[in-house]
């Protein structure tokens, strides 16, 4: 994780639940499920993911603190160029489910 | 006292022209104000454009006139430049402007500043360097950037903007300028007289697509013929590749593809607003164009205002300062002001210069408008004549009953010499009212009288 990523701080649902640092495994992994949840083979899915959290890091870079739902948008905005069910899924679960 | 609920009442994010005016009339109102600047205090303007670019034009025009001055008889054969001293003056100028860089400016006038990126965290709430500022009101006023266009390879090479071409240490033997508008036309001018050949690349048929036809072909002219500047319209540049310290070019125009070897590459094609700031937290709309706002510059949140380049409409100082003043207004009363466009003259500061105000011809096209229009080329007055300069003209369009419409000027001080149109325009005045008003003699003004008076 390259050092300058951690000391990125996400507030989270407009500062209702304490903040935390900005955790690229954790985007990795909700953007993989996303994929995989559209039935995305592995590597692809693996793939995908590793490029959205790439350009998240690229759009946080000049940023210290951003909201949960900032992340959602931006990584959900790149997703989409990639896969666009997994993005509509990336961005709706929380109203599907 | 009771505490408060914000920390501040109006919170204004970026210093420049947008920003700065709104701050120091809302502070001299009294309210408690913060302004939050992510570059350079004062903005673009006075950091890295108008100010900047005018003082070394200045320069730059006066060392062509002297060069030039055989013909008057003037001994200006061993004139000479020397390019760091020239980008002392250029900082001379900028620090005098007491906005440039110095954020004192506006703590002298009571007003907290931080130098910082906000990102809006809720509607009432910024993040600045992990702290948290509240406000009951916004202004954004954040400005725009360049943008590169979509060239191949252009990502793989370095270029220049017309911010940073003006920190280069010596002009380059060779200038590629993407983009010829306003800018990359003062640009082409700038380094051209100091030597740099210059290709000036623009998609649009013309130079300056945005002036009445006839501005364009005689800086073209004039470029071309008086600094060698290759102007390159109906142009596309399509790649851009890396050829030892130089670049290679590839564009295509009339159909047909060229290439050509440029030491630099400066891109000034377009720019964009800076909206990145997490504004769907605070409820604003916005698109890739500019923040959305109403006719008094109120965003979809009703306490948050916009003004200047953020809003993706004209992009002059003048224009920016005068939003800024309306949404300081509006920011803080019932009754609200709506800014006026119609009078904002539109300059370039070449030599000649460029100067328009009100509708074009290509704008009353566009409307269907039965106008009237007249041209009066400086050769025909006087002063023509005691300067030894004889491109250029002014050219008025009115409609049937006389009233001005637009206004364009190429001649030397057109800056200067368009405000007695504008106020014109502003005022519903017609060409016989600008013909009858005495102009002086062996003023440039008095192409003014001769266009009016052909018009009336």
């Amino acid at each position: 994780m390259p050092s300058t990523v951690a000391n990125k701080g996400i507030v989270k649902r407009g500062g209702k639940r304490p903040s935390e640092p900005f955790n690229p495994h954790k985007l990795h992994v909700s953007v993989r499920a996303a994929c995989l949840s559209v039935r995305t083979p592995d590597g692809e899915a693996e793939m995908t993911a590793a490029a959205v959290t790439n350009a998240v890091i690229t759009w946080l870079h000049a940023k210290t603190e951003v909201t949960s739902r900032d992340l959602r948008r931006i990584a959900g905005g790149h997703l989409r160029t990639f896969h666009p069910e997994a993005a509509y899924l990336y961005e709706q679960h929380t109203n599907i489910m | 006292m009771a505490k408060q609920k914000y920390d501040y009442d109006l919170i204004i994010i970026g210093s420049g022209a947008g920003g700065s005016a709104a701050a120091t009339l809302a502070a001299h109102d009294g309210k408690r104000v913060a302004i939050i600047e992510a570059d350079t205090f004062g903005g673009d303007s006075p950091n890295y454009s108008d100010v900047p670019t005018k003082a070394l034009l200045h320069a730059a025009q006066l060392y062509d006139e002297a060069r030039h001055g055989a013909r008057f008889g003037l001994r200006s054969n061993t004139m000479g430049y020397n390019y760091p001293s020239l980008g002392a003056w250029k900082d001379l100028a900028v620090k005098r402007t007491g906005a440039g860089g110095n954020n004192k400016y506006y703590e002298q006038q009571g007003i907290d500043t931080y130098h910082a990126t906000a990102h809006f965290l809720t509607p009432n709430e910024v993040s600045i360097n992990r702290r948290h500022l509240s406000a009951e009101r916004f202004l954004i006023a954040t400005g725009s950037h360049w943008v590169p266009p979509q060239v191949q390879g252009l990502d793989t090479v370095s270029y220049l903007t017309p911010r940073t071409i003006l920190d280069i240490l010596k002009p380059p033997k060779s200038l590629y300028i993407i983009g010829g508008g306003t800018t990359g036309v003062e640009i082409a001018q700038l380094l051209s007289i100091f030597g740099t050949k210059v290709y000036i690349a623009e998609i649009a048929g013309r130079l300056l697509p945005s002036y009445d036809a006839e501005a364009g072909d005689v800086l073209e002219k004039l470029l071309h013929e008086q600094k060698g500047v290759t102007v390159l319209t109906h142009t596309r540049t399509l790649a851009i590749e890396k050829e030892n310290i130089a670049k290679r070019v590839t564009y295509t125009r009339g159909g047909t593809e060229h290439s050509l070897r440029v030491d630099e590459v400066m891109i000034a094609a377009g720019r964009a607003p800076n909206v990145d700031l997490g504004l769907e937290n605070a409820g604003v709309e916005y698109t890739a164009k500019g923040i959305d706002v109403d006719a008094h510059l109120q965003t979809t949140a009703k306490h948050i205002y916009a003004a200047g380049d953020v809003l993706g409409r004209h992009g002059f100082t003048h224009t920016a300062l005068l939003e800024s003043r309306i949404a300081a207004h509006n920011l803080f009363t019932k009754s609200k002001m709506t800014p006026d466009y119609t009078a904002t003259p539109r300059l370039v500061f070449t030599y000649p210069g460029v100067a328009s105000v009100g509708l074009s011809e290509d704008d009353c096209l566009k409307r269907d408008l039965h106008i009237k229009k007249a041209t009066a080329p400086l050769n025909i007055i006087a002063r023509s004549n005691t300067s030894d300069f004889r491109d250029g003209f002014v050219k008025l369009i009115s409609d049937k009953r006389g009233v001005l419409l637009g206004a364009t000027i190429v001649a030397p001080h057109a800056a200067e010499l368009i405000h007695e149109l504008a106020l014109a325009l502003k005022h519903n005045m017609t060409a016989g009212d600008v013909a009858i008003t005495p102009h002086a003699f062996l003023s440039w003004s008095e192409a003014i009288r001769v266009a009016a008076a052909k018009l009336s």
